[in-house]
């Protein structure tokens, strides 16, 4: 792909109320995941991938983890004098003072129509967060290029069992050609189905056609989102339809996070999502190495550097500078950077934030479908603090 | 901060002693401690003490370290007003300017020094695993009005006889230099860490390239002319943790070192953070079957083994059924099934095949080179 040719809209203004209280104080995007990244480093590395150099960055609110993480783009090499990274906060309205909403009318797409003009790309890829997967968008693209529809979306085939309420999927003609983008529950699959197109939230157009939806939904007032305007080009357009085979994960709520971090621990999906020719970029920091001390066990499980670990850990996800001490166990549990887990404490089904203190001899006890949530920065001492989820 | 300083980092040793591990690479590019490179510490070093400008000489096999230190940003120094620059022999008017000593190196170099103008110079090399605050070494440079300071740590009488020794009087002075001593009279080391004034250091080298061509190496030749020409030359005693990691025996017992959670060196502590060029990888994968005791893991390792009382670094495999003991494994290298590696130094993506043993002993370390493969039948 020329460098320069495509454009990418990387868009962070998602649902996220199912999945609090970890999405309290980030947006989707900036959910930690698989040990040392967080979600928009995926979508974000396809892009880089692909030589995508013009990419904008919307997010809901002032956007500090956003921007904490992403910096100048020098870790996605987006740091360069053609293009670069373009950060776009404040996009959710629900925070919005209705006197500042009423200036939007007509202006709401504004800063994007401004970064596709200026990005004088021929294509733009709008995609967001909440489908973890490693996608070419290279290939995406000469899909595109010989087909004549002027969208082309992206789909994951699916056991219809796997669906969750939130997911959409793609209303499919015989010629494979997607014609709308429809919630589960509406899309009446017969009982028999095996197999589902399931959306995955990818949209790839003419950068001229972009800007004209934008513009058109500018002049109607529209105050909705990025993806809805996409799902409405879909219908109004009928689209090609590319199918994605490599590792999915599917992110809507509390359940299906966890599930989406424990998946990795499955090898051939570790090797599927890191270890293709297409690599995952993140921020990069300095750690030491994680010192495993006498007398630890760590089995079938994923660690960051920065850790020291005494106790027992059993099919996990531990991120960077964790602190696990002596005699503690733990199994089925995603614990973020920075948390310290005291001697002798029990963790089973759990998700504990970054930057957690829990004390010694407790016990933090969940369920796969609803794992305990400890939130960022929580000191916990007393089997009394330790609250369960509902 | 400090804009008076320019730090000179001498990388370009062929490392002979460390046999095949710089068949093909120069020492200070050599790994240590699972993620860094030795000149890691000496960078860093400089990026913490606000050694902003750094030239690194190199010559011997110099193309990993050039790509390790790229501009200097893993340090933080690609500074606007200064920065990392590698500099390599090149050819001019006076003929080829490849460099014999230490002090030799920086002569060739005298154009680069001089474009950066600095009031000190800092001459470091890049071979030793330590933290030291230079800044510090500079305070006491100045305070004692000193021509030169040489950096000292005390070492056993025994030790003693492999450094150049500095006898002081009561001051500090330098009034004496024996190199490797069969009767030492102090306890002071040379570390092969300088501070001079650039200007005196610069008539020195010019004066001899211009005569008798005599000044060669800082600890033979210029020292000795210094104290002999009565330029005032003092020691600066650092007494934190310093190891010279120029033979296999000392790269293996320092890696040993700093796997232990109470090293000096004191690895985690965020004041003094030393900095490698970092590398996106994935985290590390641990297997149902691995055993890890005592032992140092970084990310993209594959472990399904046992790994006791070793380091792994950056995108090693240790295979079901192997046992790596007592080791340093180097990046890329990969451990098949049924293996045993004891008392040994692994080198950059080695391969070592199914059932092969790899022993040495604490005393006599086992060495697999770079890209070796051990034990896996020819096609």
């Amino acid at each position: 792909m020329k460098r320069g040719s495509v454009s990418a809209i990387i868009n962070l203004v998602e649902p996220w109320e199912a999945l609090e209280p970890l999405t309290t104080a980030r947006p989707v995007g900036m959910l930690p995941f698989g040990g040392r990244y967080r979600l928009l480093d995926f979508p974000l590395s396809s892009a880089i991938n692909a030589g995508i150099q013009n990419v904008m960055v919307t997010s809901p609110r002032s956007g500090r983890s956003v921007s904490d993480h992403l910096r100048s783009g020098r870790d996605w090499n987006l740091d360069t004098i053609r293009g670069g990274l373009f950060m776009y906060p404040y996009n959710d309205l629900k925070l919005v003072a209705p006197e500042k909403k009423a200036t939007l009318i007509h202006h709401y797409y504004d800063n994007s129509i401004l970064f596709l003009k200026r990005s004088h790309s021929e294509y733009s890829v709008v995609m967001s967060t909440r489908n973890v997967g490693n996608i070419d968008l290279k290939a995406l693209l000469r899909y595109h290029e010989e087909r004549d529809n002027p969208v082309t979306t992206v789909y994951k085939s699916v056991d219809p069992k796997q669906l969750m309420p939130q997911n959409t999927i793609l209303q499919l003609t015989d010629k494979g050609m997607a014609t709308a983008v429809i919630p589960t529950e509406k899309a009446k699959l017969p009982k028999t189905a095996k197999k589902a197109a399931k959306n995955m939230d990818i949209y790839l157009m003419s950068t001229v056609d972009l800007i004209e939806i934008l513009d058109e939904a500018n002049r109607r007032g529209d105050l909705i989102s990025l993806e809805e305007l996409m799902k409405q080009a879909v219908i109004q357009h009928n689209a090609n339809a590319f199918e994605y085979t490599g590792f999915q994960a599917n992110i809507h709520d509390l359940a299906s996070y966890f599930a989406a971090n424990m998946s990795i621990l499955d090898e051939a999906n570790f090797r599927a999502l890191f270890y293709s020719s297409r690599r995952i970029y993140t921020k990069v920091k300095n750690e030491v190495p994680t010192f495993f001390a006498e007398g630890s066990q760590f089995r079938a499980s994923l660690c960051g550097t920065g850790g020291y670990i005494e106790g027992q850990v059993d099919h996990s996800v531990i991120f960077r500078n964790v602190l696990i001490n002596r005699g503690s166990q733990i199994k089925d549990a995603v614990i973020m950077q920075g948390t310290r887990i005291g001697a002798g404490t029990r963790i089973e089904n759990v998700i504990i934030d970054k930057n957690v203190v829990i004390g010694p001899n407790l016990i933090l006890k969940g369920t796969p479908t609803e794992p305990l949530v400890i939130s960022k920065g929580q000191h916990i001492f007393r089997q009394t603090e330790v609250v369960t989820s509902d | 901060m400090n804009d008076d300083m320019l730090g000179i980092i001498l990388a370009g040793g062929q490392g002979t002693r460390l046999g095949k591990l710089t068949k093909g690479t120069a020492k200070p590019a050599v790994p240590f401690g699972g993620r860094y490179r030795i000149i890691d510490f000496t960078l860093s070093n400089c990026a913490n003490s606000g050694v902003n400008t750094v030239g690194v000489i190199t010559q011997y096999q110099p193309l990993e370290l050039n790509a390790h230190i790229g501009n200097g940003a893993s340090w933080g120094l690609d500074d606007l007003n200064g920065g990392v620059t590698v500099l390599q022999p090149y050819s001019s008017s006076e003929g080829e300017k490849f460099f014999e000593g230490t002090a030799h190196a920086i002569y060739q170099n005298i154009e680069y020094i001089d474009q950066q103008n600095p009031k000190y110079l800092l001459v470091l090399s890049g071979d030793h695993i330590y933290k030291m605050d230079y800044d510090a070494m500079l305070d006491y440079h100045k305070a004692k009005k000193a021509s030169l300071t040489v950096g000292v740590i005390p070492v056993t009488k025994q030790e003693a006889k492999r450094f150049g020794m500095m006898n002081t009087d009561e001051t500090d002075r330098i009034i004496e230099f024996e190199e490797k001593p069969e009767h030492p009279k102090s306890d002071k080391a040379s570390m092969g860490i300088y501070i001079f004034n650039w200007s005196t250091l610069r008539d020195y080298l010019v004066k001899s390239y211009a005569t008798d061509k005599s000044m060669e190496d800082f600890g033979k030749n210029v020292i000795p002319s210094y104290l002999a020409h009565n330029e005032s030359v003092y020691a600066y005693a650092f007494k934190g943790y310093w190891r010279d990691v120029g033979t296999i025996q000392s790269l293996w017992q320092a890696n040993m070192e700093f796997l232990s959670p109470h090293n000096r060196l004191n690895i985690g502590d965020n004041n003094w953070r030393i900095y490698s060029k970092a590398q996106v990888l994935p985290p590390m994968f641990l297997t149902e079957t691995s055993q890890v005791n005592n032992s140092m893991i970084v990310d993209s390792c594959y472990v399904a083994g046992e790994v006791d009382h070793s380091i792994l670094s950056q995108r090693v495999s240790v295979g079901m059924g192997s046992r790596v003991v007592d080791s340093m494994v180097m990046p890329g290298a990969t451990i098949g099934k049924n293996v045993v590696i004891d008392h040994a130094l692994i080198g950059e993506e080695a391969v070592i095949g199914d059932d092969a043993i790899v022993k040495g002993t604490a005393t006599d370390i086992a060495v697999v080179g770079y890209n070796e493969v051990v034990g896996v039948e020819k096609p």
